[in-house]
């Protein structure tokens, strides 16, 4: 079983959330390695900030950064990874979402995947073959760290650790992959496996946007899924691509939470109503029969 | 008993993309319309016409003018190309509705304006707001006297912008690259929501003497995505408005304060599920009957000689000559 550390941070400050990351850290009993390159892949979705709880807070990760360089060194080169996707251009995420000003004030690089040097993998998952092109920058960095939010998602019913690293993946029409995302999401994740996974629960967006004030970090994607979906209400035995995952050895399901008590949580996420669920199920039959076509 | 049917106008479609898609709609569900063309530089754009029987479609928005049995075309064009192609269409005879803001700048809103007097033909500038029920019902109140003597109003139009889930679906789709170009829109959000609040506000209280506004820029760009405009108008009366491409949600509305009542109109949120269903059958949903209102008031305005047209190119162009005051006269 893979240790999971939650804490409660309740204000959106970045000295508080480095306390809280710091603490969360301790509970998994993860102590950063001294290491020269660290890559930070956080969530950016469409053009929606961090108020719509749909992707991470720059905030966030101006206090992981800041505690790299505190347990770390100062010198440590750090990258912000994003790639362009069917909807999105990080040029414009970039400046729009605030990773712009948080690149100047910390003095950290702002790396499109889209644009940068990748080279071609191949992996197996499910007896199925699939080539993607892995960014050198990932590649060659000595500690990857995935900063993912939590959020209901159409086509895989969650969106935490796992599906975030799809952001990795540098060929920008990602609608493509949708009839296969479960197979995907665990392809990506076993090409470009990262070491450290920090899940900013401070806005979360379910039925409705809310200041939960969760931070989440594991070492294992899988485990770290696994608690998200339990405090979002969703089974997690009911997530393909987090059985997948587990089958495919990327972690276990089955965890220790540690630190404030995950029902804390649970009672206090905004879950989707009959009603949302039925919408979602409704616009994934409309996809299946081309007539989200029509919803333009 | 002889009745006589009118003929139909036949109607062209230039540019695809979110407004017009909602046009080309609402044109199939008008009698006494007929759209014979379309025109699109995106194939993609071309298929979803053809997948409602528009047969002529065109790559190219001058072929589609060259057409000798087109009798309008509705332009919903990125604003850099309203000038080009509104007065392509207007110098080959045909009637134009263009979608508002009239053109980026005063410049081209005038040689618009001037182009559709020159060339004789009938130019309406595409103000969905002026045909809601609720804002009209306002002017009713406001014709009627129950107000008395306004002197106060407030406006308020703030929402995503271009940055916003296309009708229900529940998937983003992407940003047109031109709306983050403020050298191709004129403007942010004042350009964008300010012209529908200044529209409606001048139609309620008349012309305005002063503007000034103070901008905003959330969200990093060199263009801003919010405004407050402090407007005086000729009557005596002032207003506060509000503007905004900030929200996912939608807050759209005037109150009008007189020296005998007070009156209010909100835009109301439709039903997602009920919208969905409607776009996925072709009908039009509530949120767009508004737009349907205005290109079937379009539709009148060419079929009668002596047609009232609610939204000329002069009126539009006023409302671009108040922003452009607004974007000169900022309060820091």
């Amino acid at each position: 079983m893979s240790l999971v550390g939650l804490v409660e941070c309740k204000t959106r400050n970045v000295d508080s959330i480095k306390r809280a990351v710091r603490e969360a850290f301790r509970l998994i009993d993860y102590s950063l390695p001294k290491v020269e390159k660290i890559v930070i892949k956080p969530n950016m979705c469409y053009y929606w900030d961090w108020s719509t709880g749909q992707t991470t807070d720059p905030f966030f990760v101006a206090a992981l950064i800041r505690l790299f360089r505190e347990e770390i060194s100062t010198d440590v080169k750090i990258s912000i990874v994003e790639s362009d996707a069917s909807a999105m251009k990080c040029k414009y995420a970039f400046k729009y979402l605030g990773y712009e000003k948080l690149a100047k004030d910390c003095n950290v690089d702002l790396v499109n995947l889209s644009s940068v040097e990748a080279e071609k993998a191949a992996v197996k998952v499910a007896d199925k073959v699939f080539e993607f092109m892995i960014p050198k920058i990932i590649r060659e960095a000595d500690l990857c760290v995935n900063v993912p939010k939590m959020k209901y998602m159409s086509f895989t019913k969650i969106s935490a650790a796992l599906k975030n690293i799809y952001g990795c993946n540098p060929y920008p029409k990602k609608f493509e992959y949708h009839s296969k995302l479960d197979k995907v999401i665990v392809a990506l994740n076993k090409v470009m496996p990262f070491d450290l996974h920090v899940l900013d629960g401070l806005t979360v967006c379910g039925s409705k946007t809310l200041r939960l004030g969760l931070v989440m970090a594991s070492q294992d994607p899988v485990a770290i899924d696994a608690v998200a979906a339990k405090i979002m209400g969703v089974n997690p035995k009911s997530v393909a691509h987090l059985m997948l995952a587990e089958k495919e050895g990327l972690g276990k399901t089955s965890f220790i939470a540690k630190g404030v008590d995950i029902n804390y949580f649970m009672r206090r996420f905004p879950r989707r109503s009959f009603s949302e669920k039925a919408i979602a199920l409704g616009y994934r039959v409309a996809c299946k029969l081309s007539l989200d076509k029509r919803l333009v | 008993m002889f009745v006589v049917e009118m003929e139909k106008i036949n109607l062209g479609v230039i540019g695809l993309g979110f407004i017009g898609k909602v046009h080309l709609r609402n044109c199939l569900n008008l009698k006494s319309v007929r759209v014979v063309a379309a025109a699109d530089t995106s194939k993609k754009a071309l298929n979803y016409a053809k997948s409602f029987g528009v047969k002529q479609l065109f790559t190219d928005y001058h072929e589609l003018l060259k057409l000798k049995d087109l009798d309008a075309v509705i332009i919903s064009l990125p604003t850099h190309l309203h000038a080009e192609c509104a007065i392509s269409a207007m110098e080959e005879g045909k009637h134009v509705f263009l979608e508002k803001p009239l053109a980026p700048n005063v410049e081209e809103g005038n040689e618009i304006a001037s182009a559709a007097k020159k060339n004789g033909v009938k130019f309406m500038v595409g103000y969905p707001f002026r045909f809601a029920s609720q804002f009209v019902n306002l002017k009713s109140q406001v014709e009627s006297g129950f107000l008395g003597d306004i002197q106060m109003a407030y406006g308020v139009d703030i929402a995503a912008g271009p940055f916003f889930h296309r009708a229900e679906s529940t998937a983003p789709r992407p940003v047109p690259e031109w709306w983050l170009n403020k050298e191709l829109t004129g403007g942010g959000a004042l350009m964008d929501l300010g012209c529908h609040m200044i529209n409606l506000l001048r139609w309620y209280l008349g012309e305005v003497s002063v503007i000034k506004a103070r901008l905003g820029y959330r969200y990093n760009f060199d263009f801003e995505d919010y405004a407050t405009c402090i407007v005086d108008f000729e009557c005596g009366a002032s207003a506060v408005v509000n503007v905004g491409w900030f929200s996912q949600s939608v807050a759209v509305g005037l109150e009008l304060h007189g020296t005998m009542s007070h009156a209010r109109a909100y835009h109301s949120p439709s039903n997602k599920i009920v919208t969905a269903i409607k776009l996925i059958l072709g009908r039009t949903p509530r949120f767009f009957i508004p737009y349907l209102k205005e290109v079937s008031h379009f539709v009148d305005y060419i079929r009668n000689d002596d047609g009232e047209n609610r939204l000329s190119g002069e009126d539009a162009l006023k409302d671009l000559e108040i922003i452009a005051k607004a974007y000169k006269n900022q309060i820091n």
